[in-house]
């Protein structure tokens, strides 16, 4: 349901939505195989310290631990409500959180909105609204955050810990993003699927993440906006903060349909142009994939802005510089000849490369590249006053030394982190790509398996430094 | 009791005018054959609300069950029905449950009983019975004493599944001398309350012997009189808006009334596939039930083993009655022993020339009240597992199976 601001008693009780003292499960269940039994033996598994209370009133005991009836039945203060019972006995629910002063719920449970039961969907929310209970979901997955030990909901992972709030209308999504956290190290500071967003909206997470220490970025999946001007209200006073990145779908023809059956957002009447016009209004990053949207967020998380042009690009493969100068082009943000950048640099990088390599932008220290040279040539151009970033690709050949050129990359990173440059990776080939990517990830810089992914990274931190610009002079 | 001679079939040949007029008789209902029937709506439709609401919170709100009604009938108050209500469920003395007609489901209802062979030590028998009890694929399962040892039962659409998957694991142990399997042809009467396949027009219709109720308030301390009437009440067939409180179920859920009342009716009384009924939980009771199976001559046409179906389920002290087809054995019918003259019940059936041969055994455990777990000893009371074996082949390892199985507390 719409929303015109932000509202502050949301974000005041959010404080117990990642850490809540207690937890009522409703529709705990003793089968392993059902919702209500992962949701707690997730927040058992993952190291929650509070209390847990089972409620069902078929059960005396839930994992062990004493169900209850009711939440009007626990006998201590109940801070967080998750459901996930059917949506018949939501109301019902909703009514003993009330009794009980909670001080969130979040609905896991299906079958409202989305599957005509607008009505329903909607009292319920104006009931939670009129007490002042927060209402997640309801048809999400969960929330957690990797800091707090925290994972709430139907979910096998915990990510790593990391910079990027990942706040996701879908749950599927959401959870890939999670797997991809645990194999590829993206790290995340907290995530929510927020499913049908009945009442706590996009924007009262953004105003959270903006609060939120661990959050350096904010990684958006959207699929409908009900109140954009609460979302364009919360994105413009947190950007000059922190970066947005948004991924909107559900603009196809087909699309819109499925988005209204999924989480029941409505995109009618609205166009791809229309979204484009808003994310720019309010200083959002809008990612097209998947891949893009993860690929950029972590960026942005873990480096700083990037304040100019002068990309220096170090590699020792001539074709990953290529792929990465077209793309930069296609982007609109071309790169620019080591000469211009700087006119010395390139005398001064040559010392680190044979004969045939190549000094211009990219920079080819050639495929016999050894760490000593990805470390003299990383050194020359991180210190070069004119370079804003330097970006570096591996390539490995038969006789490139992988995990001693991410040792270098590591070291030259930690040494020149105090300039304040963004510093990107990537390392194209295969397992010993994968390990150092996750070496690299690890250290803070972003690494990627491809020049494109890498160039996108990069490209949305040019467009954050500009955005942050403009939205700190309007401040 | 009054005996009954035996009598001829029905003359009718097939195709002829007689067998027409049979058929208007004994018309059976559709079944599934393996697919839906058409008008079959799933267990979580819209149509199913009024069930579905108050099967979930009839534990905390027994008044989603017409008051009105109860309090007329039984004679109490409102708040005496509901206090006495929760202190049954609490004692885990009655249940809420319903019967679907499975067949138009598109399942096949396949009972099996099981012979072991003499001198099994009890304990072989109590590794076998916590296997049936904890295989979510036996909805319905009972523990014996007697001239078999289990009688358990699976709705499953493939019965390759059933003997792959059910019966497999544990059938040529050396302990089992025998397996049979008995496959629902009929579902005449069950938990008391008449069901789809009963003859005429008693359907839902609630039956106990004379005087059994009054005998069964004094065999057991748990239930008095007023709690037995209360909850003959809870089942007597009546229209469905005297059935549920549909202001209650509305005010739970926050579904239409009308909408609610509307499904809940066309599936009970119109298409008639849904039967909700309240399980007496007979082993709180410590009441044990009498098992008769039935095998008639196997020159007994097919009309005549549906008559003398017919015929044993107008003896009221059956609490259930169900006939079997392709199988060794024909009928079951059980009676409470503690409140029934059995040997009168015995020699009632011995009264029919047709039948070849009845074994007897006592039921001393429920494992589940189809797809619901009774087993309060092992903290699983009311826990509802639903399975299917839609699309699965359980002949192939690693093939897609049932997840839900047995698990942590």
């Amino acid at each position: 349901m719409k929303i015109d601001a932000p509202r502050k008693y949301v974000i005041d009780n959010l404080k117990h939505f990642l850490n809540p003292s207690s937890i009522a499960v409703v529709g705990a269940s003793r089968y392993p195989a059902k919702v209500g039994y992962k949701v707690i033996q997730g927040l058992k598994d993952w190291g929650y310290r509070g209390e847990i209370y089972p409620v069902n009133p078929r059960a005396d005991k839930v994992h062990g631990l004493t169900a209850y009836k009711t939440i009007t039945d626990i006998p201590g203060p109940v801070d967080l409500v998750f459901v996930a019972v059917p949506a018949h006995l939501v109301k019902m629910t909703l009514e003993h959180a009330v009794a009980k002063k909670a001080k969130i719920v979040v609905i896991a449970t299906s079958a409202f909105k989305e599957i005509g039961r607008g009505d329903l969907q909607d009292r319920l929310t104006q009931y939670c609204r009129d007490n002042k209970l927060p209402l997640f979901g309801p048809n999400l997955v969960g929330m957690g955050s990797p800091y707090l030990n925290f994972n709430c909901g139907f979910i096998p992972y915990l990510p790593i810990k990391g910079p990027v709030a990942m706040i996701s209308q879908s749950g599927a999504n959401l959870l890939a993003a999670l797997g991809n956290s645990t194999t590829m190290h993206f790290g995340m500071s907290f995530f929510v699927g927020l499913g049908n967003k009945a009442d706590v909206d996009f924007s009262e997470l953004i105003e959270y993440g903006n609060t939120d220490p661990h959050t350096k970025s904010l990684a958006i999946y959207i699929e409908g906006l009900d109140s954009p001007t609460a979302f364009v209200k919360a994105c413009t006073s947190v950007v000059p903060n922190k970066p947005i990145v948004v991924i909107k779908v559900g603009g196809s023809e087909i699309g819109v349909k499925a988005a209204f059956a999924h989480t029941a957002s409505e995109n009618e009447g609205t166009s791809d142009a229309f979204y484009d016009q808003l994310f720019e209004q309010c200083g959002v990053i809008r990612a097209t994939t998947f891949q893009e949207f993860l690929d950029i967020s972590l960026a942005l998380g873990l480096q700083p802005e990037l304040k100019g042009d002068c990309v220096a690009m170090i590699t020792n493969g001539g074709g990953s510089g290529l792929l990465s100068c077209d793309h930069f082009e296609r982007l609109g943000q071309p790169m620019q000849e080591l000469s211009s950048i700087s006119p010395d640099l390139g005398l001064r990088i040559r010392t680190y490369m044979p004969m045939f390599g190549s000094p211009l932008n990219p920079v080819d220290i050639s495929g016999t590249a050894s760490p000593v040279h990805y470390k003299g040539a990383l050194r020359q151009a991180m210190r070069d006053p004119n370079v804003d970033m330097v970006y570096c690709s591996i390539c490995p050949t038969a006789v490139t030394d992988v995990p001693g050129v991410v040792d270098v990359a590591i070291e030259m990173y930690e040494a020149y982190k105090p300039l304040g440059k963004p510093f990107v990776m990537e390392c194209q080939g295969g397992a010993e790509c994968l390990e150092a990517i996750i070496r690299l990830r690890d250290h803070g810089i972003p690494a990627y398996a491809t020049p494109e992914q890498a160039v996108n990274a990069i490209v949305a931190l040019r467009k954050y430094s500009k955005i942050k610009e403009k939205f700190s002079k309007k401040k | 009791m009054k005996e009954e001679q035996s009598k001829p079939a029905p003359e009718y040949l097939l195709g002829s005018p007689e067998q027409q007029s049979w058929m208007k008789k004994y018309f059976f209902s559709p079944r599934g054959l393996g697919f839906l029937e058409p008008g079959i709506v799933g267990l979580d439709d819209a149509k199913m609300s009024a069930y579905n609401v108050a099967k979930s919170s009839y534990q905390i709100r027994p008044d989603v069950f017409n008051m009105n009604y109860l309090s007329k009938t039984v004679g109490l108050g409102k708040e005496e029905i509901i206090q006495r209500m929760q202190r049954m469920y609490e004692q885990r003395t009655i249940v809420f449950v319903m019967n679907p007609a499975v067949s138009v489901y598109g399942w096949g209802l396949y009972y099996w009983m099981v012979k072991l062979n003499e001198n099994t030590p009890p304990e072989a028998k109590a590794e076998l019975s916590e296997w049936f009890q904890n295989k979510d694929d036996i909805c319905t399962g009972y523990e014996c004493q007697g001239d078999f040892d289990f009688y358990n039962g699976n709705h499953m659409r493939v019965i390759d599944n059933l003997l792959y998957d059910v019966l497999e694991p544990w059938k040529n142990r050396p302990e089992v001398k025998y397996v049979h399997l008995c496959p629902i042809r009929r579902d005449l009467r069950e938990s008391h309350v008449n069901q789809f396949d009963c003859p005429g027009d008693g359907y839902r219709e609630v039956l106990w012997g004379p005087g059994q109720i009054e005998k069964l308030a004094q065999v057991q301390d748990k239930l008095d009189l007023t709690d037995l009437k209360i909850i003959q009440a809870l089942n007597a067939k009546r229209p469905m808006e005297d059935f549920f409180d549909f202001k209650v179920l509305a005010e739970v859920s926050g579904l239409d009334e009308k909408a609610m009342l509307d499904g809940i009716k066309e599936l009970v009384e119109v298409k008639r596939i849904i039967v909700p009924l309240f399980h007496l939980n007979f082993m709180k009771l410590d009441l044990t039930n009498r098992m008769f199976v039935i095998r008639l001559f196997q020159n007994i046409p097919c009309c005549r083993k549906a008559e003398i179906s017919d015929e044993l389920s107008a003896i009221k002290e059956f609490n259930t009655v169900k006939e079997f087809s392709d199988s060794f054995y024909d009928i079951i019918l059980w009676a409470y022993n503690e409140i029934t003259d059995i040997p009168a019940l015995r020699a009632k059936l011995n009264s029919y020339s047709e039948i070849e041969e009845i074994k007897e055994a006592d039921m001393t455990r429920m494992y589940r009240r189809w797809v619901c777990r009774l087993d309060d000893q092992n903290g699983y009371w009311e826990e509802c597992v639903f399975t299917d074996d839609f699309l699965q082949d359980r002949t192939q390892p690693g093939g897609p199976e049932c997840t839900i199985r047995k698990g942590a507390k």
